[in-house]
Order: C-alpha cells, then structure tokens, then sequence
C-alpha cells in the first residue's frame, strides 16, 4: 500500500508534464516537481499565485480575454499555445490543458491544469512556418519565372517565325532571280531574232531582195515573245480570265490525246466522267493548262510509271467545310487527277501552292506549276484541295462553281487562218501615249483599209472627235496619264452615243477589267496584238 | 445587409427599458449569458456580436472602417437606431465599455446610463497615466499575435480554423463560444490595445458604473478609478471578483451591483 502511494506520489511528481491544481478562485493549490523544476521556481513560490501569473504579456491578456471566459463557459480548454516565464526570466513555450472539476451538486471543487512542454514543437512549427513563408516565396518566384517564360519563349517564337520568313522570302528572291534571268535570257534570244531581221530586212529592201522570209522570223519571234508575257501574268494572278460556259467532259475528252503525247507510254491514263455533269464558267485555255499541269506533276511522281486518272463529279460543298476553306458553300464541278506515285509528306502538301515550291531538282522545274494552277482555280471562284498519302498516291480536285446559265454553243476550231484578214473603210480614231506603238497601230489600221485619225492624250482625242463627225470607232488605250480611256469613252459617248468603243492595254488591272475578268460591257483587245487580231477585233466592234 | 444581421443581434426579454450587452474583445455575446437572466423580466435585451467575432456577417469587416474603436460605435448608434431605442442602459465589457462612451458622446440621447465593466480608455502608459502596460509590453503582445503560432490560431479560432489532421481535436474545441476570425481578431487587438480614448470620458453625459475586478492585469484598479473621476457622473465599484470577466467568474456579484446601480441604491 505504501509503495502503490510511493509509485502514484512519483507519477505525479516526476510526470512527463506539468500538474497544477487550483481552487475555486483560481489560486494554485499544488504543483508537480516537473512543473517547478520547468519554472524554476519552489513549490512554495507557486502556491497561492495564479497560473496567469506565470505567463508572459501576451499570455496573461489572452489567457484573461480568451481562454478564461471559454473555460467558464465549456468547463475546459485543450492545447492552447502559451509561454511561460521561468525565474531567471526566458520564455518556456507551453501547451495547456485545463478542466474544472466539480461535485455532484455542481459546485466546482479545482481546476487541473495540465501543462506540456513544447519547446521542440514551437520550434517545429517556427521552422514549418518559414517553409511555409519560402516555399510560397519560392512559389511566387516560380510564378514571376514562368511568366516571364511564356514572354521569352513567345519572343523566341516570334524571332524564330521572322527569321523563317525571312528565308522564305530570301528562297523565293531566289528563285524570282533564277527565273528573270531565264526569262531575260529568252527574251534576249526572241529580241535577237527580231533585230537581226529587221536588219536584214533593211539590207535586203535597199536590195529590192525577198524579204518575207525575215519577216516571218520577226513576227514568230515577237509572238514568242508575246506568249512568255502571258505565261509570266499566269502565275502572278494577273491574267484576264475569259470565261465561257462550259462542258468540263467535253474539255477532257479533247484533252485525252494530247496527254497520252504528253505523258509518255508508262502512264495508263484512265478517265470517269460523270453523267449529267453541270456545266462551269471558266477559261477555258487556262483550265486545259491546268488539267495539262497536274497531270504533268502526276507523271513527275511516277517515275516508274503507274496509272493517272481524271475524273468529273458533281459535288456540294456544305457550310462546315466552306467556311472552314474560306469559299462560298454551294454547288460545284469537281476535276480530280489521281496518280500512282510517291505521294505527298504533310509538310510538302502544306506548301505544294507556295509559289516556286518544288520538289524536283535544280533545273526542272520552277515550282510555278501548282502555284500557276491554285492562281487560275482561285481567280475563278474555285477550291483546290490535296490528298496524298506517301508511297501511295496523290489526288488533287479542283472544285469549280455550277453554272447555271444556258449552254454555249462549242465554236467551231477554226482550220487555218483566212487569207483574206477582216477589213473596212471606216474612219477610227486612236488614242495612245506611246508614240511609237501610235504610229505602228495606226499604219496597221491603214493597211486594213481604214482611215485613222492619231491623238497622243484625251485632250486631243475629245477635239479631233469634235472636228472629225465621221469617226465611228473610238480605239483607245487604257492607262494614260491625265484622262484614261475609260474617262475619255465616258466623255466621248455623252457626245457621241453612237460611238463605238474598243479598249486596249498591256496592264490587265485597270479601269476596265473587273477582278480580273472582262467586263462583258467593254470591248478590250490585249497587247500586244498581232494583225490578224487586230484586223478581226476592230471589225467586230464596228460590226456590233 | 441589414445591421441587425450584420451584427447577429439577438433582442430577449419582456421589460420595456432597452439594455444592450456589448462583449469585449476575445469573445462574443456568449460571455453575458449569465448576467442576463437576471434582468430578463425587466428589460428589453439586446445582443449582438461586433463584426469579425461571433455570428457576425465577416464579409461585412471594412479594415478601414473598424481601424478605430468609432467604427464599432457607429455600429452600436447605427443597432439602436435599427431597433428605434432611445434612452437605455449599455452594458460594455473591456474595450466595450469605451466603444459605448464614444457612442453615447455621439448621440447622448441612446443611454441613460452606461454600465463599463473593467474598461481601460488607455492601455498603455503615458507620463503620469498608468495603463497597466508598457509600449514594449504592447508590442510584444501585438509581435506574437503575428508570429501567428498554430497553436494560437487553433485556440482563437476554433471552429473556423478546424484541423483536418485531427479531427477529435476539433471536435473537442467545437463549441459556440467565442468564435473569432484570427486576421479579424489581430486587428482588433492591435485597435484595442494601441487605443487612446481619454478625451473622450469628460463628453459623456450619461450616468456611468465602473465595475472594477480584483487583481486584473488587463485593467489594473488605478484604471478604473481614473475612469470614473474623468467621467461627469462616474460611480467607482471595485468588486471581490478577480481577473477580468466578472460576468463569467462571479456573475451574482456583478448583477448585484448592476442593479444597485441602476436602482439607485448606492453599491
């Protein structure tokens, strides 16, 4: 029995934490050796004070505002943060349990306060808080750095993207410099035919020689020359479309024997036509020069040989995918060669309409054949799309509007040309800047016969018109300085209502031509014309 | 919002004579409940929690607003005015009782008599005031409030902070009692015990009770007695109560005076 107190006395006294009991009032009672030992302080010294008394400043106006009106109020308060205050006058940090005790009547008979030390857990949690305080710091830096990431990385981005369209530019700089030098270098060639038969010419006249042999020379090197201009308009999207009602099966099937030449014996060409096929509105010319361009890329594909196939389809194209190709949604004729081939990486099929992209080696191609034939379908309000799968083949339609209004009669080919070259007797007046071309025109229209009155501007030609009342054709060049054509047949027609009107120009964008096509209103004879156009155009105006 | 669900207030009661309990700083209404039922039968009881402690709408604590103890006050004139009473007694404890002499210098018309239960206009001292504290002691009270020890906060906050870790002790400390918001709660004390309202005392007209405790370190007895001598119609009760809530530690003895007070009759 005694050693059982012995034991209970000791577990009081040398508890792992402090043990005081106070009174009703608040007064200590009894303290363990643990907690006198932790103060500092006798057992003496404690008894009769308050527990507030021991804790510091803070402690002693929270334990009164907070802790002592909780207790009141729920009979206890658990692990409450406190420190005390040791004799020699240095913090203890504490945890305090505190319960009241209370007889059966209700009456509370002590307080028990247990105490823990938590020098090591206050510690803890200092250095948990300056984690915490770092790490959010930390955080914040992270933060600022990748923000600063995303604009450094969007900066790169952005340089990496200006540099590579910058090579880009630089690649087709060079490739418009190898091509202007070929094109300089046939021009030189035509031009040398040209003077060298007019020199010729020259000699032979003084001579009362033949000459007519030279002049063929100098015609076909000019209408050489005229044709490369033309090829050149192509690919830059400035040619004048002339469009005309037509039959996309008819045109194929013309078409059939020129390719078979053209493709040689390894490519089996095959078409599928469909029946009932709408009719579209398109250049024709152009539109064979297209079909001739993708077919030539197909046999570039297929080395080996293989099989090409044009094929003819009715189509829609819903609203989804012409919004998301940018084209009007609706009814379209769709002209698809597929081939054999190697196919197409993504990458190449993303740029295959880059103007002067090629995948043909140096010297054999100029990367102008698809860019030439993208230009054409999208002039013509049409939609051009790839499909490709390496080592299997490529497909590429092209998707041209329905058109709705009545068929075209097919003009007849002519065979030959006729001998005798359309003339007349009327009086033309003509108006052009270039003195030169003036003279040359005008001794053209003479030798057909007509009369012509020269005017150099729209000043000149607006008062020979008023002197000459027996002008019945107005034949103008578009771009001039001051008062262009269009402005002088404007003028010209308020006088002269009666008055024909044909238009000529080398430029194609210019006051009478409309996105590119013809305005069906006006009559326009391209430059440079030969004779045989031009003798056929003036008399078909006048005759309208 | 309306201030009356602003400031949680609760209105018991079946006397006509309006009393309004304000509680101090560190706890809620809570803290009157054993003072109250003394008077229940006599007076028309209103309770209310200031903004940041208690039931009080939290949204609703303006830091510029509540960065003086004249904010509280105009929540006090504004609860009055909200209830259409004039001419009761306001019951304020600690830092409430000055909130309620700045209110009743305010609008005098409110209180007809003030009953402070250990206020102090000034903890710290200043020449020849003695507050009780000194600014270093102010500061380092103000300093390990922000040190913000989990500890603390756990205490100060019981139900709002929660301890997901350890759900028994949540539990245990889950009760309606002064409840606090911790961020709220350091203001207010940084409000409180850096206040200066001496001047205020000589402007009110009401009859005022001090109730001073025994042996409180927060409002030592020279405090209370300063109080009352500054006050035009100050009475001086020093109370066999010790600490600083004699409404929780001895609530008859508080109610006894209370009422001698308020009857007449000398304490």
């Amino acid at each position: 029995m005694a050693q059982e107190l012995d034991d209970l006395e000791d577990l009081f006294e040398n508890a792992p934490c402090g043990y005081v009991s106070a009174g009703a009032d608040g007064r200590i009672s009894k303290a363990n050796s643990t907690f006198c030992n932790w103060l500092g302080r006798g057992k003496a010294e404690l008894v009769g004070r308050r527990f507030q008394d021991f804790l510091n400043i803070a402690g002693k106006i929270y334990y009164e505002t907070h802790f002592a009106p909780l207790m009141r109020m729920q009979g206890f308060f658990n692990e409450v943060a406190l420190d005390l205050v040791r004799a020699d006058g240095s913090p203890l940090p504490v945890l305090v349990n505190v319960v009241e005790r209370r007889d059966e009547a209700g009456n509370l008979r002590f307080v028990r306060i247990t105490v823990f030390n938590a020098s090591d857990r206050r510690r803890y949690e200092r250095e948990l808080l300056e984690a915490r305080r770092a790490a959010e710091k930390a955080n914040a830096e992270l933060m600022e750095l990748n923000r600063t990431l995303e604009e450094r990385i969007a900066e790169a981005v952005e340089a990496r993207l200006k540099s590579e369209g910058a090579l880009r530019q630089a690649q087709k700089m060079e490739a418009v410099g190898q091509l202007t030098g070929g094109i300089a270098h046939d021009f030189n060639n035509m031009l040398a035919v040209i003077l060298s038969s007019l020199n010729l010419l020259e000699r032979r006249l003084a001579k009362g020689e033949d000459i007519s042999r030279y002049i063929a020379a100098a015609r076909d090197g000019a209408n050489r020359a005229a044709s490369l201009t033309q090829r050149l308009l192509a690919f830059s999207r400035q040619q004048t479309l002339a469009p005309q009602p037509l039959n996309a099966n008819q045109m194929v099937a013309e078409m059939s024997e020129l390719l078979r030449r053209t493709l040689g014996e390894t490519v089996q060409i095959e078409t599928v036509l469909a029946g009932g096929l709408w009719q579209v509105f398109a250049d024709k010319n152009l539109l064979e020069n297209a079909v001739v361009n993708l077919a030539v890329n197909a046999r570039d594909a297929m080395p080996e040989g293989g099989r090409l196939t044009i094929e003819t389809a009715n189509c829609h194209l819903d609203e989804a995918y012409a919004a998301e190709h940018a084209i009007k949604p609706g009814q379209y004729v769709m002209i698809a060669v597929t081939d054999t081939g190697t196919g197409m990486t993504p990458e190449v099929m993303a740029k295959a309409f880059d103007p002067f992209f090629t995948t043909k080696g140096p010297g054999k191609g100029t990367g102008l054949g698809l860019s030439q034939v993208f230009g054409f379908v999208k002039q013509s309000s049409g939609h051009i799309n790839i499909y490709s799968e390496v080592g299997h083949g490529t497909t590429i339609k092209i998707y041209l509007p329905r058109f709705y209004g009545a068929a075209a009669k097919a003009p007849k080919r002519k065979v030959g040309q006729d001998l005798a070259l359309p003339s007349g007797r009327e009086v033309v007046l003509l108006v052009e800047d270039d003195q030169q071309v003036l003279s040359l025109t005008a001794q053209m229209l003479r030798d057909l016969g007509y009369g012509v009155i020269e005017a150099h501007d729209g000043t000149e030609a607006l008062e020979a018109l008023a002197a000459h009342p027996d002008i019945s054709l107005l034949f103008t060049d578009v771009v001039m300085p001051e008062m262009n054509g269009r402005r002088l047949a404007e003028e010209a027609l308020k006088r002269r209502p009666n008055l024909k009107v044909l238009f000529t120009t080398g430029y194609t964008r210019n006051a009478v031509v409309h996105n590119g096509v013809l305005d069906p209103a006006v009559n326009l004879l391209q430059k440079p014309a030969s004779l045989e156009q031009l003798a056929a155009k003036v008399r078909a105006v006048l005759d309208s | 919002m309306t201030t009356l669900r602003r400031n949680n207030v609760k209105v018991i009661g079946s006397g006509a004579k309006p009393m309004v309990f304000a509680h101090g700083f560190g706890c809620d209404q809570n803290m009157w409940r054993f003072v109250t039922p003394a008077f229940e039968r006599d007076y028309r009881i209103v309770l209310f929690d200031h903004v940041g402690c208690g039931g009080s709408q939290l949204s609703a604590y303006d830091p510029q607003k509540y960065s003086s103890l004249e904010g509280y006050a105009d929540d006090v004139i504004e609860i009055c005015r909200a209830l259409d009473l004039t001419h009761g007694v306001f019951v304020g404890h600690s830092v409430s009782a000055m909130i309620g002499a700045i209110a009743s210098r305010k609008e005098p018309d409110l209180f007809d008599e003030l009953v402070m239960i250990g206020p102090s206009p000034r903890y710290i001292d200043d020449r020849e005031y003695t507050g009780g504290f000194s600014e270093a002691q102010i500061h380092e009270l103000l300093d390990f409030l922000d040190a913000n020890h989990m500890g603390w906060s756990q205490a100060m906050a019981p139900v709002i902070m929660g301890n997901p870790d350890r759900p028994e002790l949540g539990e245990e400390l889950t009760n309606s009692f002064c409840m606090t918001d911790p961020e709220i709660a350091k203001k207010f004390a940084r409000v409180t015990f850096l206040s200066d309202n001496r001047a205020d005392l000589p402007a009110v007209k009401a009859r005022c009770l001090v109730l001073q405790c025994s042996e409180d370190v927060i409002a030592p007895q020279s405090v209370g007695e300063y109080v009352s001598r500054q006050l035009p119609n100050g009475e001086f009760v020093l109370l066999q109560a010790t600490g600083h809530c004699p409404n929780l530690s001895a609530p008859e003895e508080t109610v006894a005076a209370m009422k001698a007070f308020l009857e007449g009759r000398p304490g």
